[in-house]
């Protein structure tokens, strides 16, 4: 493996100007090119303030923000993951051809992907500040946990690139791969809380704790908890049954927001960091075999 | 210092490239499925263990009908493969020219596929930014550099693959008989460029089945048939006993 990764390094150079051209091909043929990696967190983050701030109000102050900070670093990892899925074999016309590394494909999708993840942020923070210095009681932008921003990025980085790597190797020889993804994918959305709190989840599985351990032991449903945590000041949710909030004498019974779950987050870093080396393993083990594919 | 000039430019020992054929399609979990049913695939030797090595600054043709195992070669020498054993070693840059513009993205121009072959093939960015005026001008595309690549004809992308290939300082161009693509006055262009490679001190390995060809740039000729080698020496030795026997087979 350390021989795989000093052949890397000495790539770095075909590396970067992949990534480049990945960000490029990407909005290749359209007018605000580069500019798109901005636009679509800007719509996503429009339309999450719209369905859940003006629309959906459940009385949680700027909840679209707290979709967000779950949304984002999720849907990296899913197009972190679907868009290396097919790296391989739409590159393997260069591949049978030319020499590069064979990770350099999906690692540089991968982090094409990330760049959006960090653009996404910059929109996250531009539309909290706005709010912040437009109404005065907003979210706050930035917490004393914020810090914690750049390692908890880092972790989704392992995790994707392991899951990138892995799924784009088995790919090229069994297609049926992209497609199991992409159903596991669809799955995540709602095994991670990002459309609700993982508090209610907690208080909906309280019957059986396993359950809940269960639900935790997904890395990236601890790190959308995390991201959220790191980001937005801590709320009570209210709770609602049959949609309608829960009221005991007269008060909106809520939900107290859980302290940082520092446990879990060590355990998905651990998790993260094993998938990495996982997938890199098996994709190396599998790499020369890719031009041979029958 | 003249020790350095001993060590080969390419040195294969005992190579042997063996692949797996397998009878039903690969490509969906069904396969992975049924590996018990792997005794279906047939073992295909394409090269059964060959030896030579090639001096720097020497050319050298590798004739032998098609299938005999020489793309399979020299795609081991460009790394595209990994032996079943032995080894295939380069000393230095190498630069493939085999089925030319296979390695560009049809989406991106011209200029931008110029500069990410060119960094494929060992430059660092600043280099292929300062080389592509000299690759433009050697390929002769004008305006059509800006155009995407799948606009562009078969020569085109000749001219293209070439002007790249040997433009990045490399020390050993593998050349597959890919330069009867473009009209006459580029071949000639082409061909000159190889003769000042090859003075320059470059090492060239040649597929060609043209005699011309071959004696007009190889020093020696490998003939290469059913992955083992018949004979080496140089043209006058070998060509007339490789055309004799392909007549015999006919």
């Amino acid at each position: 493996m350390i021989e795989e990764l000093r052949e890397l390094w000495r790539y770095r150079e075909l590396f970067f100007s992949m990534v480049q051209r990945e960000l490029r091909i990407r909005y290749k043929n359209s007018f605000l090119g580069i500019l798109w990696s901005f636009v679509n967190p800007l719509m996503t983050t429009l339309v999450m303030w719209l369905v859940f701030g003006v629309l959906l109000n459940n009385g949680v102050t700027s909840f679209f923000a707290y979709v967000l900070a779950a949304l984002l670093p999720f849907t990296f990892l899913q197009s972190a993951v679907l868009d290396s899925a097919q790296s391989i074999l739409s590159a393997l016309p260069v591949v049978k051809k030319i020499y590069l590394p064979r990770e350099l494909l999906p690692l540089a999708i991968i982090l094409s992907n990330f760049v959006h993840l960090i653009t996404g942020f910059v929109v996250f923070f531009l539309a909290l500040g706005l709010i912040y210095a437009s109404t005065g009681f907003g979210v706050n932008p930035f917490q004393a946990s914020t810090w914690l921003l750049p390692f908890l990025m880092l972790i989704s980085l392992c995790f994707a690139t392991g899951l990138g790597l892995l799924v784009s190797a088995l790919n090229t020889f069994y297609e049926d791969v992209k497609y199991i993804a992409n159903v596991a994918m669809y799955l995540l959305t709602f095994l991670c809380p990002i459309v609700y709190f993982h508090e209610q989840m907690t208080a909906a599985l309280k019957i059986n704790p396993w359950l809940y351990r269960l639900y935790m032991l997904n890395p990236q449903a601890v790190l959308c908890i995390c991201y959220r945590k790191a980001l937005l000041a801590p709320i009570n949710i209210p709770v609602t049954k049959n949609g309608t909030p829960l009221t005991v004498d007269g008060l909106a019974v809520k939900v107290d927001a859980t302290p940082f779950p520092w446990g879990w987050l060590a355990y998905a870093a651990v998790v993260s960091v094993f998938t990495l080396w996982f997938g890199y393993r098996t994709f190396n083990r599998l790499k020369w075999r890719f031009v041979e594919r029958p | 210092m003249s020790d350095l000039k001993i060590e080969p430019a390419i040195q294969v020992r005992d190579l042997r490239k063996e692949f797996q054929i397998r009878n039903s399609h690969v490509g969906s979990l069904k396969t992975l499925f049924l590996w018990f049913r792997k005794g279906e695939t047939r073992r295909l030797e394409v090269l059964k263990g060959i030896s030579f090595d090639v001096a720097a600054g020497e050319c050298v043709a590798i004739i032998g009908r098609n299938g005999a195992g020489k793309s399979t070669l020299f795609s081991l020498l460009a790394r595209i493969y990994r032996p079943t054993s032995g080894t295939a070693q380069v000393k230095g840059r190498l630069a493939p020219l085999l089925e030319l513009g296979a390695g560009f993205h049809p989406d991106l121009s011209g200029a931008e596929n110029v500069q990410f072959n060119a960094i494929v093939l060992g430059l660092t960015r600043k280099e292929a930014k300062e080389r592509f005026q000299k690759i433009w001008e050697f390929s002769e595309l004008g305006d059509h550099i800006w155009a995407p690549v799948r606009t562009y004809s078969s020569g085109m992308l000749a001219r293209l693959g070439f002007s790249v290939a040997v433009n990045v300082d490399a020390d050993v161009l593998l050349v597959d008989e890919v330069l009867a693509v473009g009209d006459h006055e580029f071949t000639k262009k082409c061909y000159d460029r190889i003769r000042t490679f090859q003075a320059e001190g470059g090492t060239i390995l040649l597929v060609s089945h043209q005699d011309e060809t071959i004696r007009q740039f190889a020093n020696r000729c490998i003939w290469i048939q059913h992955g083992e080698i018949v004979k080496i020496g140089t043209p006058d030795e070998v060509l007339p006993d490789y055309t004799a026997h392909s007549e015999g087979e006919l």
